[in-house]
């Protein structure tokens, strides 16, 4: 029901009052309008109500914390799920969709330090990344190590920690891309870093 | 009752002054606009140069359009609706040329000195504090030659238009003064008064209000003016005028949180945000409803002219605007569109429709009546329109799209929801390539048009002479003078005032009230509501006739509306200050810069990085996951982590990736290498080179008076002479220095570029506040 004053002024009357010639009707405000003013009003009360007077609903923070819980949860249920070991990841190596998907990732997401062609520091010697085709590792060469090392991160050297971006999936795709450019049971030489900065961990 | 008669000439030579100037800056600030929109897609166009760089260009675009373009529109408008309104001349031509020529010097100094990278760092308030402090003054000239005007009126009641146009005067003042408060360090730099959390709340109750009552409420003035001017209606409905003007000018000051939804802001101010923004859906819409309402019965005008087609089209992008600024502030609808795009859709839809339209409408009806001359050409108005038209739709839709795509792919997640499928940021960058080229054809396409009206201009005033209007009239002796007086008392000790201030303080009294206060504060909103509606069922008319009467008291008007406009900041910002310092922050508590990372923060403020690099981590599982580092539980943003922050650095738009957590998440070297060339490290980046950071050295002279001015505003440094100063900063700056060289770049310890990345590094360094006893934890 729109409320009316009693001594409504017929529909289409214009106000008595002219400005600069402009003249005003006073016709009655839309229903629709006022419900739609009246329904956002009745929301506010009841939003209010939800979250700040009662606090049924969980606040931002709650909300996360509460979400990111589940997905560590997740996290851990699925590395325990996936045993990885050295065999398994070199048997990956030769899949070739594992390596297509592997490169996917490696392209968009290591090429930056570490060129397309994974050869790093040997490509040009500004490169921020190592070789990783050779047969020199600086943290470790096998499969596990490297996978590791992925999803760790040697933050000291600019290597970030790739685990909670790309997670497990991933990193295995990429490991067994890197694995591709090399033969199993070659030799794994470990050497420091080529210009010594922070001591390796 | 005397027929003395009067004549009263109206000053439109102010009125062509500003016209002229608004078309001018309007065509200086799109063209700015596509060529930082081009930045966006070809980096190259950042030309390696730091004054043409995105960063500081973006303020200049964003201030020139909203400030010089539309603000010297609305002096146009006011200034011509006015004086033929309450039927007076403008009070002073020296206040009315002083009001022109200082604004005009206050867009040049900031034409001048934005590009320099001088800047306060706010985004709308970007401006220097001598800048501001002109600007506070020139403001203060219009409304006292405005006021003056309305003292010298012989039109005794304020038409709606007026209603607007006080209510802006007003409430810019309010906003501006609060939200540029500062203390100076130098004649070029100053530190805002507020920090952190504070300054987001302060900073949005700014920057929502001055898009309410800049770009929004002195547009309705010129809407409810030359609408029904150049249509030759009446007004739709003066009871929707009276009810949509004071709900939106009430409602909309409790807005402002809207703008920082899900972020670190205390959940009680983001649900008030949330809910006002919905409720000021309705007060918006009565607005468009009257514009376009009132043309009903010259639906015709539609097909032949272009002012009728300008403003019609204008009030509907005002509807469609003010329909999608409540979607976008419901939290699920905000945590999509937020930071991305759409956004920037959103107020293009609001700048280039509504404001650009309505000024385009009015420019076209008011300039033959200026200069006694018909337009050049009409077809080349409708051809304006047109492009205008299709340029706004480009954008918009492109801006859509854009921002859509975007927030959806950085929230995407594979595996079960733990992990995001796009990692990379610049996957959805590129991805939104095309898009944001289109958008860079619709702004074009508007300039065009724009341009087509600088043509038109300039071939109609060609030879033109231009004429003052005047008005002629019988004085009235007002014999009812003693009747229509109302007092103060009067104003406010009424019964539509008494239940609005009784009901919002009882709402206030429910919302934060405990217990048996905030029951009574309930029951207590329910009664006024229902006891209003009963009161006014009975004695209705009595209203109508005590506002009939106000109308005629522009003194008590302008009261009330300052009391409408005023609860909202108050009832907010108050607490926010009070309660939220560094002495109580609890969890998370910000670990001061040192001076060389301060050094760096306020070239990171130079440079405009906040117009593309948040630093705010939502409490968001995409942002947390995207965000968050590793080992870290739940690594959203706390409010204490920038609880030092003057000014707050949490942007607004993420052109690149959120900021807040980045310290050691790279080695010194990669940001080195981003920085002279992002493409080096991240293929694909358009992010702007920073050469000039390697060359350029860091400003250490001026540590120490930084420093002292932290320390007045609250930031627990120590008293350093300045040469424990230098030496603190040399050393750190020796040591990033060092590491550089061990990783085979050299960089001198002075460069800028150290001083940027030790803040770089810094950034999300925090201790752990347990409420008894403080532990340290890096």
């Amino acid at each position: 029901m729109t409320p009316t004053p009693p001594n409504q002024i017929p529909e289409d009357a214009l106000r008595p009052h002219t400005y600069d010639g402009i003249q005003e009707y006073d016709k009655r405000l839309p229903n629709w309008w006022l419900y739609t003013l009246y329904v956002t009003i009745v929301f506010w009360v009841g939003y209010w109500a939800y979250y700040e007077w009662f606090r049924v609903g969980l606040n931002g923070p709650q909300a996360v914390e509460k979400a990111m819980a589940r997905i560590e949860a997740d996290k851990l249920a699925a590395n325990a799920a996936n045993k990885l070991d050295d065999a398994s990841l070199w048997k990956m190596s030769q899949n070739a969709a594992f390596t297509a998907a592997g490169k996917a990732t490696f392209d968009t997401t290591c090429a930056a330090c570490h060129f397309t062609s994974m050869r790093g520091k040997s490509e040009n010697p500004a490169a921020i990344g190592p070789d990783l085709t050779d047969t020199k590792w600086i943290h470790g060469g096998k499969p596990t190590e490297i996978y590791d090392l992925i999803t760790k991160g040697v933050l000291a050297k600019g290597m970030p920690t790739w685990g909670p971006v790309l997670g497990a999936k991933k990193i295995t795709e990429v490991t067994a891309y890197i694995l591709s450019k090399h033969q199993e049971g070659e030799p794994i030489v470990l050497e420091a870093p080529a210009p010594a900065a922070a001591p390796p961990k | 009752m005397s027929d003395r008669k009067i004549t009263v000439e109206f000053n439109d030579q102010i009125v062509r002054q500003f016209l002229l100037a608004s078309v001018l800056w309007a065509a200086v600030g799109m063209l700015v606009g596509v060529l930082v929109a081009s930045q966006l897609n070809f980096w190259q166009l950042n030309f390696q140069t730091a004054w043409l760089s995105f960063g500081r260009l973006r303020p200049l675009h964003t201030n020139a359009v909203i400030f010089a373009f539309v603000g010297n529109m609305m002096f146009a408008g006011v200034y011509y609706s006015t004086q033929r309104l309450v039927k007076a001349r403008l009070a002073s031509d020296f206040l009315s040329k002083l009001h022109f020529w200082g604004w005009q010097l206050i867009i040049v100094a900031a034409a001048i000195t934005l590009p320099l990278g001088l800047t306060r760092g706010k985004e709308y308030a970007e401006l220097i504090w001598p800048i501001n402090i002109a600007v506070a003054l020139i403001w203060v000239v219009f409304a006292v030659n405005f006021f003056w005007t309305l003292a010298k009126r012989h039109e005794p009641s304020l038409y709606v238009a007026i209603w607007f146009y006080i209510a802006t005067i007003i409430t810019v003042a309010m906003l501006y003064i609060v939200n540029h408060l500062s203390i100076p360090t130098s004649l070029l730099h100053s530190y805002p008064v507020f920090a952190g959390v504070q300054d987001a709340l302060v900073q949005w109750w700014y920057g929502h209000n001055a898009v309410a009552f800049f770009l929004t409420t002195p547009i309705l003035g010129i809407m409810y003016y030359f609408i029904p001017k150049a249509a030759e209606r009446p007004v739709y409905s003066y009871r929707l005028s009276v009810v949509h003007f004071w709900s939106l000018v009430f409602v909309y000051i409790w807005a402002g949180p809207h703008h920082l939804l899900n972020t670190a802001l205390p959940g009680w101010l983001q649900t008030l945000g949330m809910t006002f923004s919905l409720m000021l859906w309705a007060p918006s819409w009565g607005g468009m409803l009257n514009g376009l309402l009132t043309l009903r019965g010259r639906w015709d005008l539609l097909r032949t002219d272009p002012v009728i087609k300008f403003m019609a089209a204008a009030v509907t992008f005002y509807g469609m605007a003010t329909f999608e600024g409540p979607l976008l502030s419901i939290k699920s609808v905000n945590a999509l569109g937020h930071y991305t795009d759409w956004i920037i859709g959103h107020v293009h839809a609001g700048a280039l429709g509504w404001n650009g339209f309505m000024a385009a409408g009015m420019i076209y009806w008011l300039v033959p009546r200026l200069w006694n001359k018909p337009l050049y050409s009409t077809s080349l108005a409708n051809l304006h329109f047109w492009l205008g038209t299709v340029g706004i739709l480009l954008y918009v839709a492109a801006m859509w799209t854009s921002g859509i795509t975007q927030g959806v792919m950085l929230g995407a997640t594979t595996d079960n929801g733990t992990v995001l499928a796009y990692p990379n940021f610049l996957d959805t960058l590129n991805t939104i390539r095309p898009l944001m080229l289109m958008r860079v054809v619709g702004g074009g396409l508007f300039l065009v048009g724009w341009l087509l009206l600088v043509y038109n201009l300039w071939q109609t005033l060609r030879g033109a002479q231009p004429v003052n209007g005047s008005v002629e009239f019988y004085a009235d002796s007002h014999e009812a003078e003693g009747d229509t007086r109302l007092t103060l008392i009067g104003a406010i000790l009424n019964p539509p005032v008494l239940f609005s201030v009784l009901g919002t303080g009882f709402a206030c009294a429910w919302m934060f009230g405990a217990n048996l206060v905030s029951i009574a504060g309930l029951v207590g909103t329910i009664l006024c509501a229902i006891l209003a509606y009963a009161h006014w069922e009975s004695r209705g008319q009595a209203w109508g006739a005590w506002y009939d009467k106000l109308l005629v008291n522009s003194l008590p008007f302008t009261i009330l509306t300052f009391i409408a406009v005023v609860a909202g900041g108050l009832i907010q910002i108050i607490p926010t200050v009070i309660a939220h310092r560094a002495a109580t922050v609890e969890d998370r508590r910000q670990i001061p810069y040192s001076p060389l990372e301060l050094a760096g923060r306020d070239i990171y403020v130079r440079e405009g990085c906040y117009t593309c690099h948040s630093q705010m981590i939502r409490t968001l599982v995409p942002d947390v996951l995207r965000y968050g580092r590793l080992g870290v539980t739940a690594d959203y943003s706390r409010l204490g982590e920038s609880i030092y922050d003057h000014p707050f650095q949490w942007g607004s738009k993420r052109n690149g990736p959120d900021l807040a957590h980045v310290g050691g998440k790279y080695n010194h070297v990669w940001h080195l290498r981003h920085m002279e060339n992002p493409r080096q490290i991240s293929v694909g980046s358009n992010m702007p080179s920073y050469p000039w950071l390697l060359t350029s050295d860091t400003d250490v002279a001026a540590l120490p008076g930084k420093l002292s001015v932290q320390r007045t505003l609250g930031t627990p440094y120590p008293d350093w002479t300045p040469a424990q100063i230098g030496k603190l900063v040399n050393d750190q700056a020796k040591e990033i220095s060092a590491d550089l060289k061990a990783s085979g770049a050299y960089v001198a310890p002075e460069k800028e570029i150290v001083a940027l990345i030790a803040y770089l590094q810094h950034l999300g360094k925090y201790e752990t506040v347990a409420p008894a006893k403080p532990v340290a934890a890096k």
